[in-house]
């Protein structure tokens, strides 16, 4: 009965005009858009070095890491050089700011702030690069306190000393390596819109899955009548429809990764197996989402489409679909919204590996879609077993 | 004997609209009985409530001996079900259509593939099995969609209402796969709006208005409600008031009435009205231009027992 199902789900599925233009054909269509607008763009405009002051006090010289690392991300003779750095005192600072000489300062106080105009690109990435920098900075702090607190207990504090601060320095030179890799060099406009695409296509996996779960609804579709006076098990059905759009859901990433590789020739880098696990896992949690709008509202076909397509836009935008500025913000003030929000899921784990190698934030957003997945195919679940009657 | 299918006093409500208002009636095995009654009487919904597609407030479905529940697979193997809508996948051709739902219920696929030729044979579409259904005529789709639900051969076949918006050609067809599925042993519950139909094919008719059962029997049994057993139609330019007078006060004479040149008369009984009216015109060298008399229509008990037409 699965492989019945599956089969001729698949089939439907495939044959279904619509829903393979803006799975297939229209992702594609916007590549092909994006290469050609942002390629241009991007020959004429290349990402320059941002300008930024750090006021030179005490409070910075002291902190060794972020030191360091905007000395690091300040050399002038790396070719990956990311900000030209002014070291000056707090008044020249804001003398700078104000006649627009640089996009922003960090002044170490009592913590380290970054003081900004405006909230351009450039803004963006100061703040956000201080904020990496700074929770790196933590997460060292954190483990040496805890190294030496467990050094005191066991009463050999002076043996272990030396390897403590070996430690402290081997991770904060994996720390540079990892924020050396923000470079001037990757920092693209069209990779920014690549992966914008992938996660918008992943996301829409949510249409297909809808579509997919009303076919088999008695209350949705008359198709749906006939099934569901068959002697067929509804959440067996069902299931199978989840598989047959999550297979139509990877070919179509498949086709997107093809054509951007080998056609576009986009370079997804070191990481396009994780940009594609990542680009996976959102699939699944788009098509699990669908089936949850699909399953447990009790409303027509366009409605659903409508939430869905509402869902991903808003989380897309609060993302930073639309500008990465939005999504500082959000992360900032709010940041359970974001931590709750699919699409952020996605494109945080993509924005991490573009400017960070630092996969564990990668692991912790494919966790998270799975978690949001199988939150989502449970309620469903939960949702089918309580519909006894079809309500048609 | 057993019926094959019993409803005890069912009833349905949406809110405060009672849909079925306790209504009870068996089916027996090989008959084919006629759910007949006017749009929104509660067929559909009393189908829909057998089928466990709809819960309802009291009463108790019993089929096959079983009581039907929602996931009785043991019972609903042996049901087919043709609803009103045309239930096909666009994307399907006639052939997987039919197979995807004969699947459903039958898992070895040579089986399947004779059971489907069988279905397609039955409602004439064997030159149309890679047709998608964008390529079918309306008849020809509805066929479609009554293949789709009889495929598996069930014992017992519910047929909603299959020949709506269907030319006399395929509602022809359909009503002659109908009495062949009646004749390879099936059980069938038919409802319907046209009358001519369930006079055709049923071999008991049950009438529901309003969520109730208004009348129910053999065809002959209803007619016999109506108190009427013979029509008379004439067709005459003019007719005084006069004659028409002394028409009503004819032996076995129910009612005469003369509107727009028609002079319509029902009889209680229906010996020799016919000869006796002619001769009378003839008499009277009233002139008429076509004359033809009828048995009353179950059209005639519905509107004897309602005081309205079926298809108002």
């Amino acid at each position: 009965m699965f492989l019945h199902n599956l089969k001729y789900s698949l089939k439907t599925l495939f044959k279904n005009r619509m829903l393979i233009f803006w799975t297939y054909a229209f992702p594609l269509i916007l590549g092909t858009f994006f290469y050609l607008a942002f390629s241009n763009i991007e020959n004429s405009e290349k990402f320059d070095v941002i300008d930024i002051a750090i006021v030179n006090n005490e409070q910075f010289n002291d902190n060794m890491v972020l030191k360091e690392s905007f000395n690091v991300l300040g050399d002038e003779e790396s070719d990956e050089q990311l900000f030209n750095i002014k070291y000056v005192d707090l008044e020249e600072a804001i003398k700078l700011l104000e006649n627009d000489e640089v996009s922003g300062y960090l002044v170490v106080d009592e913590s380290p702030k970054v003081v900004v105009k405006t909230s351009g690109t450039s803004e963006t990435i100061l703040k956000y690069v201080t904020e990496e920098i700074i929770q790196n900075e933590n997460v060292l702090a954190n483990i040496i306190e805890e190294k030496l607190n467990t050094n005191i207990i066991d009463g050999n504090i002076n043996e272990y000393i030396e390897n403590i601060r070996d430690d402290a320095l081997k991770m904060l030179d994996m720390n540079s390596l990892e924020i050396r890799d923000i470079t001037s060099k990757k920092l693209s406009y069209t990779m920014i819109e690549f992966y914008t695409l992938i996660a918008m296509t992943a996301l829409y996996g949510g249409i297909i899955g809808m579509t997919a779960i009303n076919q088999n609804l008695a209350n949705m579709s008359d198709n749906g009548k006939r099934i569901a006076v068959s002697p067929t098990n509804k959440i067996k059905i069902i299931f199978s429809s989840l598989v047959s759009s999550f297979i139509i859901q990877v070919i179509g990433l498949f086709i997107l990764f093809m054509y951007t590789i080998f056609v576009l020739k986009v370079d997804y880098g070191n990481n396009l197996l994780l940009i594609i696990l990542l680009a996976l896992f959102g699939s699944l949690a788009g098509l699990s989402l669908g089936m949850a709008v699909g399953t447990i509202l009790k409303t027509n076909e366009n409605v659903k489409i409508g939430i869905i397509i509402s869902f991903t836009m808003l989380g897309s935008f609060l993302s930073g679909m639309m500008g990465i500025t939005m999504k500082y913000i959000i992360d900032t003030n709010i940041p359970l919204v974001n931590k709750l929000n699919p699409v952020n899921m996605i494109t945080d784990g993509l924005y991490s590996l573009y400017y960070y190698n630092t996969y564990n934030r990668v692991y912790f957003n494919v966790v998270s879609l799975l978690i949001f997945s199988l939150i989502m195919i449970v309620l469903s679940g939960l949702a089918l077993r309580r519909q006894k009657y079809d309500s048609i | 004997m057993k019926p094959i299918l019993s409803v005890e006093n069912l009833t349905k409500k949406y809110k405060n609209f009672i849909a079925v208002d306790d209504l009870s009636f068996n089916v027996n095995k090989g008959e084919i009985l006629g759910l007949l009654g006017p749009n929104g009487s509660g067929k559909s919904t009393t189908i829909n409530c057998i089928l466990s597609l709809l819960n309802f407030e009291s009463g108790k479905i019993t089929i096959f001996n079983k009581e039907m529940q929602p996931n009785a697979y043991d019972i609903k193997k042996d049901i087919g079900v043709v609803f009103q809508e045309v239930a096909v996948f666009e994307e399907l051709t006639v052939f997987d259509n039919i197979d995807y739902f004969c699947g459903l219920y039958i898992k070895d696929k040579t089986l399947r593939k004779k059971y489907i030729e069988d279905a397609i044979k039955l409602v004439g579409l064997e030159e149309f099995k890679k047709f998608y259904p964008k390529q079918l005529s309306g008849g020809l789709l509805r066929r479609l969609n009554i293949a789709c639900g009889i495929a598996h051969k069930p014992k017992l076949i519910f047929l909603d209402e299959p020949t709506v918006a269907v030319d006399p050609q395929s509602r022809n067809n359909i009503l002659d796969g109908i009495k062949k599925l009646r004749d390879n042993g099936a059980t069938i519950i038919y409802t319907t709006h046209y009358m001519e139909e369930v006079e055709i094919l049923c071999d008991r008719v049950i009438i529901i208005d309003k969520g109730k059962i208004i009348a129910s029997g053999t065809n002959d049994e209803l007619k016999e409600l109506s108190k009427i057993e013979e029509k008379v139609t004439v067709e005459i330019d003019n007719l005084d008031d006069k004659v028409l007078d002394e028409i009503k006060q004819f032996k076995n004479v129910d009612e005469a009435t003369y509107n727009s040149g028609i002079l319509f008369i029902t009889y209680k009984k229906g010996k020799n009205n016919l000869s006796s009216l002619i001769d009378y015109l003839k008499k009277a060298d009233i002139h008429y231009d076509k004359i033809y008399s009828e048995r009353p229509t179950l059209n005639d008990v519905f509107l004897y027992l309602t005081g309205k037409e079926l298809r108002d």
